[in-house]
């Protein structure tokens, strides 16, 4: 088999979406495309904004750093990360050091926060507690917070994820199957907030599949945090997960339709669904909310009603 | 014909009398998934389709991960 691009014989991968076959150097070069590809057509960067990633050492986070950081290296952009320490014994701190490496291997101001310094208390000691939510909730409420403050006190006026095209086709059907229209309106490339105590979400790897991600790294020689969470279980989102990748098998366009068919109604949607939400600050600790409490605040309390060990 | 499997930090030494195989025989063989993986043969990263020779080593790296 030959790259389909350059005739070269080291293949690394058969698109089956396209037919297309690649080599090594095509293959990367295909990606960093695509992605500048996303960034301009959805106006993800302007020149002179400082980018926060949400750097975990993952994958998908890893390359998010990369390539945003041929942006920086052409002095568009300006880079920052954070990683988050949960605070899972014998799973998060290969995945911080990998992050402390890349971060200074770049030169790119970089911070560790901790879910015990910010809340007090870590995911390993949630999870022992006899009443709570399951991890994920936690994670995804604490992470959040976490990434916003780190946004505001960086400066930054981005936040760069590294959602790839499996969570984002996994999130839509996921979405239309719990009828779930209010999160619809919500999701896509970029998550704005009418408060301007939240910074602007941009997914800059929204239209590559994950498998891509993680060639793409092992392609480049990046150091990447190859490990399950120990907390990761059965759920909703990952049945929808697996029933996108058998019908993926015999039909490989379906994450990418599933997407632009989702992109076309989404702002037609926006218009008929969003609602102007009214943010006031949390009672607690001062960020957004529409409520009293916001959501971790509300998570720490409930936490500590329920379980009285605390 | 004799080759090697590394994964996840272990090598298992392996023999088949099959004429041509390939990687994906192997990925079957041992249930294991070419959507999760990614193979390499000597180092270099290869496709599925490609054939494993004598003395080869095959690696196979998971990079996605269920949750
Ligand atoms: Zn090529
Ligand atoms: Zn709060």
């Amino acid at each position: 088999m030959e790259c389909t691009k350059c005739g070269s014989r080291h293949v690394i991968i058969q698109r089956k979406e396209s037919g297309q076959a690649l080599c090594k150097r095509c293959f990367i070069e295909s990606v960093d495309k695509k992605v500048r590809h996303t960034i301009k057509k959805e106006k993800f960067l302007k020149k002179g904004d400082k980018v926060l990633v949400a750097l975990s050492g993952g994958k998908d986070s890893v390359v998010t750093l990369e390539i945003l950081n041929s942006y920086r290296e052409r002095n568009i952009i300006d880079l920052c990360a954070v990683t988050i320490d949960e605070g899972i014994a014998g799973y998060r701190a290969e995945g911080v050091e990998i992050a402390k490496a890349h971060a200074e291997r770049l030169g790119i101001p970089h911070k560790v926060v901790t879910f015990k310094e910010s809340f007090g208390i870590d995911l390993d000691e949630i999870m022992a507690y006899e009443k709570h939510r399951g991890s994920c909730t936690y994670c995804g409420v604490f992470r959040r917070w976490i990434i916003n403050r780190a946004a505001r006190d960086f400066g930054a006026t981005k936040i760069a994820t590294g959602h790839n095209l499996d969570d984002e086709s996994e999130a839509i059907l996921m979405n239309y199957l719990e009828g779930n229209t209010e999160n619809m309106a919500k999701i896509g490339p970029k998550t704005e907030s009418n408060s301007e105590m939240f910074t602007v979400k941009i997914k800059p790897l929204r239209e590559i599949p994950e498998r891509e991600i993680g060639l793409y790294a092992l392609a480049k020689g990046l150091d990447i945090h190859l490990a399950g969470c120990p907390y990761a279980h059965e759920s909703f989102r990952m049945e929808v997960g697996n029933i996108i990748k058998d019908l993926s098998k015999e039909h490989p366009t379906i994450r990418f339709s599933l997407l632009k068919g989702f992109d076309k109604i989404r702002l037609a949607l926006r218009e008929e669904l969003t609602h102007d939400y009214d943010y006031d600050r949390c009672e607690i600790c001062g960020e957004p909310s529409s409520n009293r409490l916001c959501r971790a605040c509300t998570f720490l309390e409930e936490l500590e009603h329920d379980n009285d060990r605390l | 014909m004799n080759y090697t499997v590394r994964m996840k930090g272990k090598v298992e030494e392996k023999t088949s009398e099959k004429d041509g195989l390939k990687v994906q025989d192997v990925l079957d063989e041992m249930e294991l998934s070419s959507e999760t993986i990614v193979s390499k043969i000597n180092g270099e990263i290869v496709i599925e389709d490609s054939v494993i020779e004598d003395g080869d080593e095959v690696e196979f790296i998971q990079i996605i991960y269920g949750g």
